[in-house]
């Protein structure tokens, strides 16, 4: 066919193609207006939004006069601030010690596994599917003092007495933690097993020439390929753990005595509770400069792991 | 049951291994801690709906995870009670008008940013990348306030359009799109085709599988959604699924009521992740594989 193609049909391609190219400009930028719009709406404008509400004083939404730094300095000076300040460490302490390492285990585990593997992909991934504020209220149950919650139950059956769970302030934030593992961590576990169901058969074939037993290869080969994909989903979890709300709101309110507080809760108190936006603002402005932080670090991490040549091997 | 083993394709433990007596014993560990991992994953879901069975004196008195009697009429007299008919589908608008906006809006730009690549596109992109990471809970406070400027309030429609500004659904489509031959993109020009040709004729149609998993992600999440709805929507009339559960955080509801209103909630996206389990799992893996 193209043999045949004379002269003037191939000028007329010719035409046409960079007619699509001139259209291709224009009606490119058509197409992507309209979600641009809706993005400069809903995420990029309340961006430098709140910037601007957090300096002046506001008669509910309405904005009343500047007072430049003011509000944070409100904020640094309320015992509230100081709490969940502290206690956003504390989260993030704990997220590392149970949130990061138990999907990995999973992952790790569910991989040697050959039987009923299907089921427990779809097992462990069933609580993400469950809403955040469904979730918080089965913990609540769950974590119910006295002898009608139900981990009591499940203890009284093993001779051990009731405990008061998330009254207790030390126990609070590990266990909320807990709640918020129980809902991602499978979701996460899926992401390393595809990290570690990419790794060639050959390297556990070499190590075992080599005299490689179970756990050194779990040491050597499996731990290094999933490094890279740990350390994003590391800053990732960072940035969730920033964000905890419905859990401290719901199962504690914040409590005991502030114990489980955390800054998005702050922010919520400020905001909707007691209608101080500018506030809410601040307190966003200053969560939202941390994550621009750990959101540069994770760029950075991703832009490393593509250099190293691995791509999309994750 | 360690035959299968021997043409194990991944994981340490390879088909050579599962000779030795040590091996077989770790394989039989490892699968019963799956099954208890499986277990602790599932149960607090299954024991909602058991203990929902119980009457509020059962619940108090009767310490057991099982109810003693299974009486299905409890489900319907508490739904009538509490109205959640009205819930579900206040629910549903939000739900529908949401995964609309989702596909729509955010395929659109994805088609800018992956095929069309107009001038100039890069700097759209870098933004849309750094909104995936500047989680939008951070400008609620301002976002709330500009949508009672506009006087959008108690209406879904901000929450519906919301839904079309999500750099994680910009993202799959854009990676799906980039998958394609550009031979495709290439041929559709050198007929002559337009771009809207090339989008309704070609991308559209190829784009099903894409096009589902969003979906189904926008379903889910518009469901679960809760903080925005809450403050556009409380008060209005208009309450969803999850504003009325969050009611009950400190109201006198009875124990068991609000165990059945947990349940009511998660009874949507269990049925949509029985229907679609490959998509869903599937679709977890590659929001993550980014860039």
């Amino acid at each position: 066919m193209l043999n045949l193609e004379t002269g003037l049909e191939r000028s007329v391609r010719t035409v046409r193609k960079q007619n699509f190219f001139k259209q291709k400009d224009t009606v490119g930028w058509l197409v992507m207006l309209p979600t641009l719009i809706l993005f400069a709406f809903f995420v990029w404008e309340p961006l430098l939004e709140s910037i601007r509400l957090s300096m002046y004083t506001a008669k509910g939404v309405r904005l009343q006069e500047f007072v430049g730094f003011d509000n944070y300095i409100a904020l640094f000076k309320h015992p509230d601030f100081l709490a969940a300040f502290k206690n956003t460490f504390t989260y993030i302490l704990w997220s590392l010690l149970l949130g990061f390492p138990i999907p990995i285990i999973m992952a790790v585990l569910i991989s040697e596994t050959v039987h009923l593997k299907g089921f427990f992909r779809i097992g462990v991934y069933f609580p993400n599917m469950v809403p955040g504020m469904a979730t918080v209220f089965i913990w609540r149950f769950f974590f119910t003092p006295g002898n009608t919650g139900v981990l009591n139950i499940l203890l009284s059956k093993l001779g051990i007495s009731n405990q008061i769970w998330l009254n207790d302030p030390k126990l609070t934030i590990p266990l909320i933690i807990l709640t918020m593992t129980w809902k991602n961590a499978g979701s996460t576990a899926l992401i390393y097993m595809a990290g570690i169901s990419n790794i060639s058969g050959d390297l556990y074939e070499a190590a075992t020439i080599d005299g490689a037993g179970i756990w050194q290869r779990i040491r050597y080969i499996v731990l290094p390929s999933i490094f890279s994909l740990g350390k994003t989903l590391l800053i990732l979890q960072v940035i969730a753990v920033f964000q905890v709300l419905y859990e401290p709101l719901v199962m504690t309110n914040g409590g005991p005595n502030n114990a489980s507080i955390s800054l998005m809760q702050l922010v919520y108190n400020y905001a909707f509770r007691d209608y101080k936006y500018p506030m809410g603002a601040a307190l966003s402005v200053l969560i939202c400069v941390v994550l621009v932080i750990l959101s540069g670090i994770y760029t950075k991490l991703t832009k490393e792991k593509s250099k190293g040549g691995r791509g999309r091997d994750v | 049951m360690f035959e299968k083993y021997e043409t194990k394709k991944e994981g340490v433990i390879r088909g050579y291994d599962v000779h030795s007596f040590y091996v077989k014993c770790l394989i039989i560990v490892i699968l019963i801690i799956c099954i208890l991992m499986a277990a602790a994953c599932l149960f607090p879901a299954l024991w909602v709906f058991l203990a929902s069975f119980k009457d509020i004196k059962e619940f108090k008195t009767n310490v057991t995870i099982f109810p003693s009697h299974f009486d299905f009429k409890v489900f319907l007299k508490t739904w009538n009670e509490l109205k959640f008919l009205n819930y579900y589908l206040n629910s549903l608008i939000l739900v529908a008008g949401s995964t609309v906006c989702a596909v729509i809006f955010n395929g659109l730009i994805a088609y800018g940013l992956g095929v069309l690549k107009p001038k100039g596109y890069k700097a759209v992109q870098g933004l849309v990348m750094w909104s995936l990471l500047i989680p939008a809970t951070t400008s609620m406070v301002a976002l709330f306030v500009n949508i009672n400027r506009v006087g959008l309030n108690r209406s879904f429609v901000p929450l519906w359009l919301a839904y079309g500004a999500n750099a994680f659904f910009v993202v799959l489509f854009k990676q799906f799109f980039e998958s394609m031959p550009s031979d495709l993109f290439e041929a559709a020009k050198l007929d002559g085709c337009g771009v809207l040709h090339v989008f309704f004729l070609i991308l559209l149609p190829l784009s099903k599988p894409i096009i589902m998993v969003v979906t189904i992600f926008a379903i889910n999440a518009s469901w679960s959604d809760f903080l925005l709805p809450y403050l556009v929507l409380n008060g209005s009339g208009k309450e969803t699924v999850m504003i009325t559960l969050f009611k009950f955080r400190n109201a006198n509801t009875p124990f068991v009521d609000v165990l059945r209103a947990v349940f009511y909630s998660i009874i949507p996206p269990a049925i949509l992740f029985m229907l679609f389990q490959k998509q869903i799992t599937g679709g977890a893996v590659m929001g993550a594989i980014k860039e």
